[in-house]
């Protein structure tokens, strides 16, 4: 376990080196480059090549990739191009926002997803398994933001039900009972999406253990049906699941770009596409090393989960996803 | 394949380099892409999806003949028409343009989009996936962690940053979107090969002195083409999705260009006065991946007939 756990640590990390390293090389591909980045606008020439100078931006390229790597990890994320705000002061609190509107929809997709799928695994074909299988290819099929548009359409100016857009009403408190409101329709848009997935993915993970031989012999040694599902099948049928989960913890930091535009909701990805728009790259390079190591570690934490529950992982060399 | 029932002539074939059976195969062996095709036609939703998609395709192809106006022609004094109005079937928007005349030129762009972005990746993911299975080893660890790279970068925050740097045109999307999505189809490819590297047609053909790249490419990618096609046609519909996502966000498709992602921005933005105009794009792109999607589902289907094995014990079971 422990050798294990240790060389997928070392390919984590070497993941992470590649992507740090990829981001950097963006950066200096851009039109004006990281100077454009870090130097105070509307400075002199004379007065930029002393910053420059100052920042390093004119030491050889690989320096400037351990400089800029080394104030990374010490929380440094740069500047933006415009007004000069240092980035992690508009980067974090997106974060939260992200993570508020991400989590309850992941939350609700998997407390009725999973139940969902272990019925329609024992009842394949029923009505239920047919309205599941519709919203899946619906959910693969549908633009998210378009179904958002529709829900606003309907919802909000038909009905006047629920407000439009944002995380606040203004001019109101800032707390859950302003908040609720607000995250019905962007929380059903993306709860449809996971739903999607995770519906067909417990439904095939079931029904992968459901027809093994020893399902069959504790069916023949007349144990009943409800104790064949629950005892024995879901425990098996839950390791995959767990590492689907574990893979996909990336998503609710960055899957909601679309449906946080949609919404006007202030959380990282509308920040993401925003400052694409304006083309700040120091705050674009921050967001994609922020996702990366999220996801990085989401990948590790998911296979380091799927070993100890599985041991056959281990012994089978790398871990069994990459294969 | 080692389901399909057809004994040895896949096998066979292969050996010989003869591929699927071909003109060669006496009358009654039914060769297995036959085989494939009509288990497809006998499946409902993907002889539908066949159909609608040959529909958006023909209509893609004759929108000029076919659209009442230019589809970039502003015309102020017939802003906003209501559905049903006269020649403007679905109505105009804001600056008087047809929409169902953007809707017609927009197909253009998602299935142009759609089909070269599969396209390429699914070129570039075999390359890659072949040449890591085949040779494994140092290439094999370098591509694997590239895979990896790309895997740990939500994919249209990639796309996005790219559009970003790299500025937005027609082509530059098709290269970026189809540049970021081979991961799937490599992992695919390289499985594929690492299995049939140790097959003894391999061996033998090695033996033969046959070179690396005409093993690769002439007797091994042969085997692993039916779980590509099954990709490629997914990726299809993921491509379309992906473009109308950037364009949507204003960073694909720029006016006087016209898509469906871009029309839905437009839509949003007129959505109080005139809702039903984000209904159209939307429910066009919802179509058209759907169609493929089902394509891709019957194909997969009916050149992996395990499923339809596996079927009936089911049954017998409850």
């Amino acid at each position: 376990m422990r050798e294990y756990f240790l060389r997928r640590l070392l390919q984590s990390l070497l993941v992470l080196f590649l992507v740090s390293l990829v981001t950097f090389a963006l950066i200096h591909s851009a039109p004006g480059g990281p100077v454009r980045i870090y130097l105070t606008p509307g400075l002199s020439q004379e007065a930029a090549k002393v910053q420059a100078h100052n920042l390093g931006l004119d030491q050889p390229i690989p320096i400037q990739y351990v400089r800029w790597l080394g104030d990374l990890l010490q929380g440094n994320f740069g500047y933006t191009f415009k007004n000069h705000i240092p980035v992690a002061k508009i980067l974090w609190p997106t974060v939260g926002n992200t993570l508020i509107l991400m989590g309850v929809a992941w939350f609700l997709s998997l407390i009725i997803a999973i139940p969902w799928g272990i019925y329609n695994s024992t009842r394949e074909y029923c009505l239920s398994d047919q309205t599941a299988a519709v919203i899946s290819y619906l959910g693969f099929a549908m633009p998210t933001f378009w179904f958002g548009i529709l829900l606003q359409e309907l919802f909000s100016l038909k009905l006047n039900w629920l407000p439009l857009s944002d995380m606040y009403t203004m001019g109101q408190a800032r707390n859950i009972l302003n908040l609720l409101p607000h995250l019905v329709l962007p929380v059903t848009v993306l709860t449809l999406g996971f739903l999607a997935a995770y519906v067909k993915y417990s439904r095939s993970s079931m029904l992968e253990v459901l027809f093994q031989d020893y399902i069959r012999t504790a069916r023949a040694k007349g144990m009943p049906e409800r104790r064949v599902v629950f005892r024995h099948a879901l425990r098996n049928a839950l390791i995959p699941i767990i590492t689907v989960l574990g893979l996909d913890l990336p998503i609710l930091v960055g899957g909601a770009a679309l449906t946080e535009s949609v919404f006007n909701w202030p959380g990282m990805g509308r920040l993401f596409v925003e400052m694409a728009m304006a083309r700040e790259y120091s705050v674009l390079m921050a967001i994609t090393l922020l996702t990366a190591v999220i996801v990085i570690l989401g990948n590790f934490l998911a296979d380091i989960l799927y070993a100890i529950v599985d041991p056959r992982v281990q012994l089978a060399g790398r871990g069994g996803r990459s294969v | 394949m080692s389901g399909i029932p057809l004994g040895e002539s896949p096998l066979a074939g292969n050996s010989l380099g003869g591929g699927n059976p071909g003109p060669e195969s006496a009358p009654q062996v039914v060769s297995l892409g036959r085989m494939a095709w009509r288990r497809f036609l006998r499946n409902p939703f993907a002889v539908a999806g066949l159909i609608v998609l040959l529909f958006f395709v023909i209509a893609a192809l004759f929108a000029r003949f076919i659209a009442p106006f230019n589809p970039a022609r502003i015309d102020l004094l017939a802003a906003n028409l209501p559905l049903g109005s006269g020649a403007h079937i679905l109505g105009t928007d804001e600056l008087g343009r047809d929409i169902f005349s953007r809707l017609l030129y927009s197909s253009q762009v998602s299935l142009l989009v759609g089909f070269s972005v599969a396209f390429v990746s699914v070129f570039i993911g075999t390359l890659i996936g072949a040449v890591s299975g085949y040779f494994g080893g140092l290439i094999d660890t370098f591509f694997m962690r590239m895979v990896d790279v790309f895997n740990s970068v939500p994919l249209l925050f990639l796309n996005i940053l790219m559009l970003a740097i790299f500025g937005s045109s027609f082509v530059l999307l098709i290269c970026i979107l189809a540049f970021t999505s081979w991961m799937g189809v490599a992992r695919l490819v390289r499985g594929t090969f690492l299995q049939l590297r140790e097959t003894q047609y391999v061996e033998a053909a090695k033996a033969l002195g046959t070179s690396n790249w005409r093993i690769i490419t002439y007797h091994m990618i042969r085997n692993a083409t039916a779980p590509i096609i099954v990709n490629a046609t997914l990726m299809i519909g993921g491509a379309i999705l992906s473009e109308a996502a950037l364009s949507f966000l204003g960073l694909g498709i720029q006016p006087p260009q016209t898509s469906w992602g871009q029309m839905l921005s437009n839509a949003q933005q007129y959505m109080l006065t005139d809702p039903l105009q984000a209904v159209y794009p939307g429910l066009c792109i919802l179509v058209v991946v759907l169609a493929v999607n089902f394509i891709g589902d019957g194909i997969q289907s009916a050149i992996d007939p395990r499923r339809k094995v596996r079927r009936p014990r089911r049954r017998l079971g409850r």
